[in-house]
């Protein structure tokens, strides 16, 4: 990560906005208003902000991952500086690693993941389960929960 | 008529004597008997800790039983038997024979692909080209 500096600058070539890059003392006061241009702010701000180049060079990656998240909401604090920096792992359906085809209602403990501690079923986003999965799971707890394996909610 | 598979789980009251869920469970099977049906499994799973409060109970005796059947009376009257006694205190059926057959299939996908695939080896350049924008990213990155 240290050495950035050298591949970034090998790497902007390649990547459109590589003339801008000659401006580069006016960046960084662009950086601050304009946070809308992600590559721009990068390049200008090449310097002084390493951790933001290692976002950028993520970036094609982190669109397919974060995008459908959604979940940028909440932090608005890394979205005003015009970039999320943390890189988010793409998640993967636990029951299709296992090539599961039937989730079994009875093992309580296996669901018990995919509830909140108040009983609710996670949503799909939280836990990358596929929609069939998801479905399966879905089913599953609902019968678990009417047999008192899992509660539908914490009692006081 | 094509058999039918079912799932039955019934909660007795934890203070249930021994005997008493011996009793329960034979003449649960002496009526799927009477029906055609079949018990294949009995499983005793104890005294569990309940997720809610059942019957102001917290704590059941959990009976599990796995049927199978062509007739869906069974299920009628195995479940009436239930709700006469005192000492169950929640029970749930549940046929489950689609999803078995569901199962099936998609592990007979899975064979048949899996058989399938040694002769499919030959063309895997294409999803392998657009994967291939990553690397070189990532290499300079690591010089």
């Amino acid at each position: 990560m240290s050495d950035q500096p050298v591949p970034a600058s090998s790497e902007t070539p390649g990547a459109a906005p590589a003339p801008v890059a000659a401006p580069a003392p006016s960046a960084p006061r662009h950086e601050g208003h304009s946070g809308g241009h992600r590559s721009e702010g990068h390049s200008g701000g090449g310097a002084p902000r390493r951790e933001g180049f290692s976002g950028g060079g993520g970036g094609g990656q982190r669109r397919e991952g974060g995008g459908p998240g959604g979940s940028g909401g909440g932090p608005g604090g890394p979205r005003r500086g015009g970039k999320r920096q943390y890189f988010r792992k793409k998640k993967v359906c636990r029951f299709c690693v296992e090539r599961v085809d039937f989730i079994d209602y009875k093992k309580a403990d296996m669901l018990q993941p995919f509830v909140q501690e108040r009983g609710k079923i996670l949503p799909r986003r939280m836990t990358g389960t596929c929609s069939r999965h998801q479905r399966w799971l879905g089913e599953a707890i609902k019968r678990a929960r009417n047999i008192a394996l899992l509660p539908f909610a914490t009692e006081l | 008529m094509e058999e039918r598979v079912y799932d039955l789980i019934f909660i007795l009251r934890p203070a249930t004597p021994e005997d008493e869920i011996n009793k329960i469970i034979a003449t649960l099977e002496t009526s799927t008997a009477e029906h055609g049906g079949k018990i294949e499994k009995t499983e005793r799973w104890g005294t569990r800790r309940l997720a809610y409060r059942v019957a102001k109970h917290r704590e059941g005796f959990f009976v599990y039983m796995l049927i199978h059947s062509t007739q869906g009376d069974i299920i009628k009257e195995l479940e009436r038997r239930l709700k006469v006694n005192d000492a169950v205190i929640k029970y749930q059926t549940i046929r489950l024979d689609e999803e078995l057959k569901r199962q099936k299939k998609l592990q007979g996908h899975r064979e048949r692909r899996a058989s399938r695939r040694p002769r499919k080896q030959a063309s895997p350049p294409a999803p392998a080209a657009p994967q291939q924008p990553f690397p070189p990213a990532e290499q300079p990155a690591a010089s």
